[in-house]
């Protein structure tokens, strides 16, 4: 497939979720290292960049199952069931 | 030129640019260490994980920069936030993450950091060799294999 080629299903064979999934999984690691009992004696004041992609991998993840918890909590019976479908669609496209 | 002809241009090059890092590969093979003599278990799958990671970040420097760049200003956007400031001292004070960092500067080479033009390759993945930074008094096997004879 090229650009002055595309596929109507392209759609279909992406791996969009899987990607957000990942991320929140790295997020859940993250959270892990934190929360590692063998603490550091001399822990620095300062957080340098490692720290803070760590800080940015979390944060996203977090996005990511807050987005996820809200989808979760829309199939409501008084509410009608069509809008969340349409939506997935139209991020999925 | 019409736009056909332009994208048919920048797949070329990204040939060329393929072509010219499977040659630096070649090159410097303590870059790319052989795998594990076993073909599956633990070992293998982490090695082949790193060593994956590593090939993204020396074979895709610039992108890898931007990535790192977005990441570091979101972590801290988020360390501003009450949340995000207790999972940072909570990190900082984590032997588990200076575990991972010892990790990670093996695997990168710490080709990542320092000066870089906006949208360019880092100026340490073109000086790699010169001011790569290795963990040091690391004892796993893992990590060794992706260590480049001559460093600590």
């Amino acid at each position: 497939m090229t650009l002055t080629d595309p596929r109507e299903a392209l759609a279909d064979q992406s791996n969009f979720i899987g990607c957000l999934v990942g991320l929140a999984g790295l997020a859940r690691v993250v959270h892990t290292l934190a929360a590692d009992d063998d603490r550091r004696s001399d822990p620095p004041g300062e957080s340098d960049d490692f720290v803070h992609v760590l800080l940015g991998v979390a944060s996203l993840g977090e996005g990511i199952e807050r987005l996820a918890n809200s989808v979760m909590v829309q199939p409501d019976p008084t509410v009608e069931a069509s809008p969340p479908t349409s939506t997935a669609t139209r991020w999925l496209r | 030129m019409n736009a056909e002809t332009l994208i048919g241009m920048l797949a070329e090059l990204e040939r060329i640019r393929d072509l010219t890092l499977n040659l630096i590969e070649r090159e410097t093979p303590r870059l790319l260490p052989a795998p594990p003599d076993e073909d599956c278990g633990t070992e293998r799958t982490v090695f082949d994980l790193l060593l994956g990671a590593r090939r993204a970040v020396l074979g895709n420097p610039a992108a890898a920069r931007g990535l790192h760049d977005l990441l570091v200003a979101e972590g801290r956007r988020y360390a501003n936030t009450p949340d995000g400031a207790r999972l940072r001292e909570a990190l900082v004070a984590s032997e588990a993450v200076e575990n991972l960092r010892r990790v990670w500067e093996t695997v990168s080479l710490n080709v990542l950091d320092g000066p870089a033009a906006p949208s360019a390759a880092p100026d340490a993945w073109a000086d790699l060799l010169a001011d790569a930074v290795i963990g040091h008094g690391l004892d796993d096997s893992i990590l060794a294999r992706l260590r480049p004879e001559g460093f600590a």
